[in-house]
């Protein structure tokens, strides 16, 4: 499980979040849907302890991870997977070396091991025959299925997600959706969506948590959503696609 | 005007904290390289084995420049037969090293900053740190050891083309017998003169490494920011070479 409690974040002048609460169960499917630059990537960059901070906590599994220093962070790290926006494969290692890069970096396990896990996740992604090819010549699709594949190789119990559709045509949005959906199946994982695009939304998620100007004003199940008389809400459920 | 000022030092000295942060942190990383030693190798191989034409190319000229100008200017004295030792206390204290250093800081700066840089942007640093790997110790520390390694040999190389460019052009310009040449080299050279030039092998190895690197790990602002974070390191890698290549020959001048 993932908290944040009373979360503010400044940069420099510029007051990014203020005083955000929000939870995210296990097994559950969670979208943070805001308009571009509102701050949810940052977030994301907070479960992580990628960055810190102003005021108050973030909690992941019960453990306070805002004070602790990095080398700390990396076993708790290891607990989530990300799927960054521009995917932040490396491009110069093939798609299985990218699959199995973090198993050889950080655990000690065996050769035969990390192949079978990284052969799972090529299967998984649907990625057969592509195993040996560089990330440049897969499509923008196919390279955010690999991503998917490698945040799920250590096995985590939390995928973030970073505008998972942004910039993907609707085949292939369709086709990153209905993978995260299977995630449900996939040992009862919990994902956190960060999307500007509505119907990603209703595709996924359990529930959804809005954020708009630095603030959460909107935090339930997807369903109550359209019910909401936020005019802020009443505003995207027509447009469906986020802009500032 | 003045909050302006007052807010552009306050950016200086939390950049300045940074780098030191930084320092610290690829230093104190090095522990780990038995895990690194893959990266140690590419590393060495690119300042190490991919940088000796640069090298070489800038010793011979500095060499074969300063015995032709030296040469003229001893001839003017009747003092020929010391161009062996004015060339070789330039191309071993001051100007081998120096030119050397600048030459690495343009070549392996400048690939540090662009590499490191494009990493930053497209999110890999940010995606090792998430699946639990530090960037410093996987990125910096392997390159800051191989510089601080390769840096020598590469300086003794340059010690070495740079004196034979200058004999070779004391003997085919200035018509001195090599045996003169090398006699006003070899027993007047003092321990102190090579403990100059390859003292500042390590501290070039330093700034370079670190300056590019920690401004590669600053770069922001899509394709243009890598550009400005390059030039940036570039810039002021060079800058610190040139005000450590002065305060090195100072030391140690002063100390030996």
């Amino acid at each position: 499980m993932i908290e944040l409690r009373n979360v503010s974040l400044k940069y420099g002048e510029k007051e990014i979040l203020k005083n955000v609460s929000l939870t995210i169960e296990d097994n559950t499917i969670k979208a943070i849907l805001g308009p571009s630059g509102v701050g949810k990537s940052t977030i994301l960059k907070l479960m992580l302890g990628l960055i810190k901070p102003t005021s108050g906590q973030v909690f992941v599994d019960g453990t306070d991870i805002s004070t602790m220093k990095e080398s700390d962070l990396y076993p708790i790290r290891r607990k989530m997977g990300m799927v960054f926006q521009g995917n932040a494969l490396f491009d110069s290692m093939t798609i299985s070396q990218n699959l199995g890069f973090f198993l050889r970096e950080n655990l000690n396990l065996p050769e035969q091991e990390i192949q079978e896990r990284v052969t799972e996740q090529i299967q998984f992604a649907g990625l057969e025959g592509y195993e040996e090819q560089l990330p440049e010549s897969l499509s923008g699709g196919m390279r955010k299925r690999v991503a998917i594949g490698r945040a799920l190789i250590f096995k985590p119990h939390m995928i973030l997600f970073d505008e998972p559709t942004a910039g993907l045509d609707p085949v292939s949005s369709k086709k990153i959706l209905t993978l995260i959906s299977s995630l449900r199946h996939h040992n009862n994982l919990g994902a956190v969506i960060v999307t500007h695009i509505i119907d990603d939304v209703f595709n996924v998620a359990d529930c959804v948590a809005v954020l708009y100007k630095g603030g959460i004003i909107f935090d339930d199940v997807t369903g109550k959503l359209q019910g909401s008389d936020h005019p802020f809400i009443r505003s995207i459920l027509s447009d469906k696609i986020l802009e500032l | 005007m003045g909050h302006h000022l007052t807010l552009r030092l306050k950016g200086f000295f939390l950049t300045m904290q940074e780098f030191l942060f930084f320092s610290v942190r690829a230093f104190a990383t090095m522990p780990k390289i038995r895990r690194y030693w893959r990266d140690f190798l590419d590393q060495a191989a690119i300042c190490g084995a991919d940088s000796i034409p640069i090298v070489l190319v800038s010793a011979i000229s500095i060499g074969s420049l300063l015995a032709i100008e030296v040469g003229n200017l001893l001839e003017d004295f009747g003092a020929k037969t010391m161009l062996g030792r004015s060339t070789s206390i330039s191309v071993i204290r001051e100007l081998g090293p120096l030119l050397m250093g600048l030459m690495l800081s343009a070549r392996f700066g400048s690939r540090n900053g662009a590499e490191l840089g494009a990493m930053q942007i497209s999110e890999q640093i940010d995606a090792l740190r998430a699946f639990g790997t530090d960037p410093v110790a996987k990125l910096v520390m392997p390159r800051l050891l191989a510089a601080l390694i390769m840096f020598l040999p590469l300086t003794a190389l340059s010690d070495f083309a740079g004196l034979h460019s200058a004999a070779y052009m004391a003997e085919h310009y200035h018509h001195l017998d090599p045996g003169i040449f090398w006699n006003s080299v070899y027993p007047r050279l003092a321990m102190k003169d090579f403990v100059v030039g390859f003292a500042k092998a390590p501290v070039f190895a330093v700034i370079i490494t670190l300056v590019s690197s920690f401004n590669g790990f600053s770069a922001s602002g899509g394709t243009s920011g890598v550009g400005r974070s390059t030039i940036k390191g570039i810039v002021v890698s060079s800058g610190l070479v040139l005000v450590a290549n002065f305060y090195v020959s100072k030391i140690v001048l002063e100390n030996m």
